[in-house]
């Protein structure tokens, strides 16, 4: 066992780019953590394929099973790997997979070491729906506890000898009656809040918007698996921002200009109004490549920032994605701006195997 | 690695009495050891091929990962293990239950049988658990010497080329050995060629050992050959690349015959295990193992279902299965069996991608298509047949590759890759002929970088290699 260890520790020296780098180029790159249908899920195991002088992938096969000419095969694996090529180990392995979000997020974070979040304080609030759980001695009619008033009662028929087994009558008197009565629970606070903000001026493309999703899917199984109740709101902003629904967040194509701020104020004003800091841990996590309107405008974002949000969110992250146009000075900006803010968090992205880095950037806080 | 442990006495039992129905149905093989390891320790021995001790490379913990992977979240599950050697060592599961230990003991006998008795194993290194170990010794007395990076980088290289080999070379050369042995075969010629053996440096590999100073004649396939007694080595590296050869033929046979294996093997375990060694409690659970195994995906061939059907498929058409054994590999035992009737039983179909749609679909079920695409993706131990051609190349010196295109496209990128590295090897340029979409490609390296240009030359290169 020991050596095989050894064998695997120098693979995953290799697979973080510690050792080796020559094979870095032959580490393979496939769908990092994609996500296929509503529970099938790749999971990733990294593969360092050598070069050889082998077969590409456009080629036929062959399968079995039923279908007509003409009908789609599905699960057909990726690399149509050559029946006759099980030997040793060609091939990437790409398992596919029924898996519970529970368990992919517990996956995720194995995968990523992240920590288990720490919701902010340890404030209780107490719920307003409390229940019938509490009991008083006076009340209405209506909230009388029979089985606890009667037992009062048969307690003080026997105990002052009036009770008759052969006759066991018993009649509660004022005095033995008990009322139900409302009780509040102090109830540990567990909502969570994600704010999934993103840039779709000119500037995004589908590149992009893909990493963002993935991303967002991500964020969102890990954040789940930490908060028993969560609501994400979906904001896309160019010039002007506004709250979507899922679908029209991953598939809106705008263009125009980008006015960061406006995505900030509309953020700040559904914390004030709807998703109070008291009563809720809030995420929000930012998308853009990084182009803003105007120095002004990212100047109003940095004071809106430092003076609003920060101060009412566990964390406010904020996703860089590089693009064809993008100049990313926003990063800079911000980095430069709001050095040492504890809960702000920016990451760079440059492609869909950065994503992986960025959660952990932006979720290995623990916060 | 884990000490394997002893079987415990009842499952010892267990093998006696399933080794003695095996070889009652006709089944011959050598004494078998088994060995009893935990789930963990079976992904490390699959990680290694088997071998309780490989050489130092990342490469296998890679695979353990995998497999590890897989294992943990319910993915795969190894089985069995199952090792070519004299004696044949397999190993079983400790979790396993009982059924299943005896499905995997008498399915490792059928691969037993088959090892022994099938002629493509025949020329392959039989004491390969020795031989493993001392590859292993040599790679890590290389790496005190240099450091690992540096016996690393090359083993690594060498490995891109250890699919340019000959299948058919070593059963070949075997047939020439016992040809001569049966001419002269008196006790001065055995004596000399033992004393040869240990001269050579006891390198008794399957591999046909190269006599010195012979010049390998071209054309040739064992690229892996030629480099071993043409490139300029050092001791180490020539070492390197004399190990990783021995080991891409001992496992070559195992990828020319991977579904007739697979398939005489599954079919032992259900004779077998059907035959009155099962428990009639455990008779669902078999059935249900058994069909797990032999279950396939839409778009994909499992090796175990085709092998177990063309198994039925010989049987009903009253062949000698175990002649069958005997002589075939994957490629000629498809070409023997399989027909429009089998085509159609066993649902087999071609299918590819349609540029239109962008969807993989069946394309073909006419079952002389499908036969065809069995056979090409079979033959050749399911590799690109590359030919080296020339090794003075315009009067240069230079290396021409030629692939032999059978409608199948190389991929350029690795291929450009694997070039640099021969070239590197053989410290002047190299040349590949091939196809792309049809079209003439010809890929030169000179060790540093990799050009592609249309071929002027591919026309008289195709003449001399036709």
């Amino acid at each position: 066992m020991f050596r095989i260890d050894r064998d695997r520790a120098r693979f995953r020296e290799i697979v973080r780019g510690r050792l080796r780098g020559d094979l870095r180029k032959y580490l393979s790159t496939s769908e990092l953590l994609g996500r296929r249908g509503d529970h099938a899920v790749s999971i990733p195991v990294p593969q360092i394929e050598l070069p050889r002088l082998r077969f590409g992938e456009n080629k036929q096969g062959i399968g079995q099973g039923q279908g007509d000419k003409g009908d789609p095969v599905e699960g057909e694996s990726k690399q149509g790997e050559g029946a006759g090529a099980a030997g040793e180990q060609e091939g990437q392995h790409l398992f596919e997979v029924e898996v519970e979000l529970e368990e992919l997020a517990r996956m995720l974070g194995e995968e990523l070491e992240l920590p288990d979040i720490r919701p902010r304080g340890d404030r209780c609030i107490d719920s307003e729906g409390g229940r019938y759980s509490g009991l008083r001695e006076s009340g209405p009619r209506s909230l009388r506890h029979f089985r606890r008033t009667y037992r009062n009662a048969l307690r003080r028929a026997i105990a002052s000898g009036e009770l008759d087994p052969a006759d066991p009558r018993v009649v509660p008197i004022a005095e033995d009656e008990r009322f139900r009565w409302r009780k509040s629970h102090p109830q540990p606070d567990s909502s969570a809040v994600i704010f999934h903000v993103m840039d779709v001026s000119g500037s995004m493309g589908r590149e992009q918007k893909d990493i963002v999703r993935i991303k967002a899917f991500w964020i969102d199984t890990w954040l789940r698996s930490q908060y028993k109740n969560i609501e994400v709101v979906y904001i896309v902003h160019d010039a002007v921002a506004k709250v979507v629904d899922q679908q029209s967040f991953f598939h809106l194509r705008e263009s125009g200009g980008t006015k960061i701020s406006s995505a900030y104020e509309l953020v700040l004003q559904l914390v004030l109004d709807k998703y109070r800091p008291e009563d809720w841990n809030i995420y929000p996590f930012h998308y853009s490549d990084g182009d803003n309107w105007s120095a002004r405008d990212t100047e109003r974002c940095i004071t809106l920032l430092r003076d609003e949000l920060l101060p009412r969110v566990n964390q406010f992250c904020y996703g860089q994605v590089k693009s064809a146009y993008g100049s990313g000075q926003f990063k800079k900006d911000l980095d430069g701006a709001l050095a040492g803010s504890e809960n702000l968090v920016t990451a760079a992205i440059n492609d869909r195997e950065g994503i992986a880095d960025a959660i952990r950037v932006f979720l290995g806080r623990g916060r | 690695m884990a000490r394997a442990g002893e079987l415990a006495a009842g499952l010892r039992e267990e093998v006696r009495r399933i080794e003695a129905v095996a070889r009652e149905r006709g089944l011959d093989f050598s004494e078998i050891v088994f060995e009893m390891v935990d789930a963990r320790d079976v992904n490390a021995l699959a990680a290694y091929g088997g071998f309780p001790v490989r050489y130092p490379s990342w490469r296998f913990g890679m695979d353990y990962e995998r497999l590890e992977k897989g294992h943990k979240y319910g993915l795969s599950k190894i089985y069995e293990l199952v090792i070519n050697n004299d004696p044949p060592y397999a190993y079983l599961v400790r979790t396993n239950s009982d059924m299943e230990q005896k499905l995997v003991i008498a399915h490792v006998c059928g691969h037993a049988d088959f090892f022994k008795n099938n002629v493509w194993f025949q020329p392959t290194e039989r004491k390969m658990l020795d031989r493993m170990a001392e590859h292993a010794t040599r790679v890590r007395e290389s790496i005190d010497r240099l450091g690992q990076d540096t016996v690393e980088v090359f083993l690594d290289r060498v490995l891109t080329l250890d699919n340019l080999v000959d299948p058919f070379l070593p059963l070949r050369e075997w047939m020439q050995v016992r040809r001569g042995e049966a001419l002269r075969s008196g006790p001065i010629e055995r004596a000399r060629r033992s004393l040869d053996l240990v001269m050579s440096g006891g390198e008794r590999s399957a591999a046909p050992a190269p006599s010195p100073g012979a010049r390998p004649s071209l054309p040739t396939y064992d690229v892996l050959g030629f480099v071993l007694e043409r490139c300029e080595l050092e001791d180490w590296q020539r070492e390197i690349v004399r190990l990783v050869r021995a080991e891409a033929y001992y496992f070559l046979p195992q990828r020319m015959t991977k579904v007739m294996n697979e398939g005489w093997a599954s079919l032992w375990h259900s004779r077998i295990l059907t035959g009155g060694v099962l428990d009639p409690s455990e008779v669902v659970d078999f059935a249900d193992c058994h069909s797990g195994a032999t279950a396939s995906a839409p778009g994909q061939l499992n090796p175990y279902k085709l092998g177990i059907e063309l198994w039925r498929q010989a049987e009903e058409r009253g062949l000698d299965l175990f002649r069958l054994r005997r002589m075939h590999n994957d490629a000629s035992f498809l070409d023997e069996l399989a027909d429009e009737e089998f085509a159609e039983k066993s649902g087999l179909f071609v299918y590819g991608r349609n540029s239109r749609t962008g969807r993989t679909e069946v394309l073909e079920r006419d079952w002389r298509a499908v036969k065809e695409k069995l056979l090409q993706e079979f033959s050749w131990a399911g590799l690109p047949r590359i030919e080296l051609a020339e090794d003075n190349y315009e009067g240069r010196g230079e290396l021409v590759l030629q692939h032999q295109h059978d409608g199948r496209d190389l991929e350029l990128a690795a291929a450009g890759e694997t070039l640099k590295t021969l070239a590197q090897l053989w410290k002047k340029p190299v040349h590949l002929f091939t196809l792309e979409e049809g079209a003439g490609r010809h890929l030169t390296s000179d060790g540093k970088d990799v050009r592609l240009s249309e071929p002027q030359a591919v026309n008289s290169a195709h003449k001399e290699t036709a």
